[in-house]
């Protein structure tokens, strides 16, 4: 059988039955399965080519899905009770008289100013902690993420370099910032810096940053189907000790993908009064 | 089986993009029954237009914010799920400026049998809600 064989053959075999399977139920290939078909979320979590744990995906946070959010094993988070963005029930910082004055503010105003409601990108961490997927790419030397929400993207750097030291070295401070990812055992060590000040809120709660924002994410799979991620804040202009948010918990989700989401037509923000 | 098509509510009513608060009241439930006149399938959020005749024979259009069209589909919505002149129940939350606009929570067909989540919530408690 020529090549032009096999691609019809192959064609043929992926339409067949899975019509109108596009985007978001197209089967996953090879992931571990049940007896019923299903994904089989408790299998192990499966390893990289060179023995680290293999952290692709597509992945929600729990609170979003069905299934809800896993409780947290005793003493581990602060009371678990956050929305993931951290500062509700459990994780909330100690902040600095301006960042209250701001972050009391923004609550007073129901977020009402949050760019986030004009378009704008969410920043680090908070795209993580909203109720759209993302998916975790291996890519050589360095790692991606995929946010469904917005089309944004983060890349991670894995080949050596390291963060500069302060504010000012960073040429050009982004939204997603400038991260570096390094193994500590079984978990996946991200460090970020070079966020700029146009991201408004670093959590879902409405907490500020400033220039010196340095964010610690330890990512951990725990199996096939779930994966923890730390995150620790330090900030020392914004918040008087480092602090860390309440566990981020996420579902695998197999059997779909990410669809483009441009946010193209937006008329909330002339009704958003705030209060 | 075809009357009975409910669609999966997941257990997370979805607001991202914007605070719930800013824009909805949550202690403004509306029920809005009328005829659709679009179902407009955007970014960031899918729309109902739709027309409500009062009893004096008044019409009103009202304008209903859905969740965004990929969570509407990952519950079970495609953008043909609505047809122009479908006769639909909204129910949902009123905006605070008072206008005719609401955050849909549910919406079902007038048979009361179909009922899809919205995608977009604003009851306080879930999880989609920021409305502290």
């Amino acid at each position: 059988m020529n090549m032009r064989a096999h691609f019809v053959t192959a064609a043929l075999f992926a339409l067949s039955g899975t019509l109108s399977a596009q985007w978001f139920d197209y089967p996953t290939k090879g992931i571990p399965r049940l007896p019923d078909g299903k994904a089989n979320l408790n299998a192990p979590a499966p390893k990289t080519p060179d023995g680290k744990p293999d952290l692709s995906g597509v992945w929600l946070g729990d609170q979003w899905s069905p299934a809800g959010r896993r409780p947290n094993p005793p003493g581990e988070g602060r009371g678990g009770g956050g929305r993931g963005g951290g500062g509700r029930g459990g994780g909330a910082p100690e902040m600095l008289p301006w960042a209250q004055r701001v972050f009391d503010e923004r609550r007073a105003t129901s977020l009402r100013d949050d760019p986030e409601a004009r378009c704008m990108p969410q920043g680090v961490p908070k795209a993580s902690t909203l109720p759209y997927p993302f998916e975790i790419v291996n890519a050589s030397n360095k790692t991606l993420i995929l946010f469904e929400m917005y089309s944004l993207r983060r890349q991670i750097f894995t080949d050596g370099r390291e963060l500069p030291k302060d504010a000012k070295d960073y040429a050009q401070p982004s939204w997603m910032g400038y991260s570096i990812g390094k193994w500590d055992g079984d978990e996946f060590v991200v460090t970020t810096a070079g966020i700029n000040d146009q991201v408004w809120n670093i959590d879902l709660a409405g907490h500020p940053h400033s220039d010196a924002l340095r964010i610690t994410e330890r990512y951990h799979r725990v199996d096939f189907g779930h994966m923890d991620v730390n995150v620790t804040i330090d900030d020392p202009k914004t918040y008087a000790s480092q602090w860390t948010m309440p566990v981020m918990r996420y579902t695998l989700l197999p059997d779909t993908d990410l669809f483009e989401f441009v946010c193209e037509k937006n008329i909330d923000p002339q009704h958003m009064v705030g209060k | 089986m075809k009357y009975f098509l409910i669609f999966v509510v997941a257990a997370a009513p979805l607001l991202a993009h914007h605070s719930f608060a800013a824009e909805f009241d949550n202690k403004k439930p509306v029920e809005l029954k009328g005829t659709l006149v679009e179902l407009e399938w955007v970014n960031p959020h899918a729309w109902i237009h739709m027309e409500v005749t009062d009893p004096s024979g008044k019409v009103t259009k009202w304008d209903c914010e859905l969740g965004s069209p990929n969570l509407l589909m990952r519950n079970g919505w495609r953008r043909d799920s609505l047809k122009k002149g479908d006769v639909i129940i909204v129910s949902g939350s009123q905006a605070k400026d008072g206008s005719n606009l609401a955050n849909a929570r549910t919406v079902s067909f007038a048979d009361g049998k179909r009922v899809f989540n919205a995608g977009s919530s604003g009851d306080p408690g879930t999880p989609g809600a920021l409305t502290q």
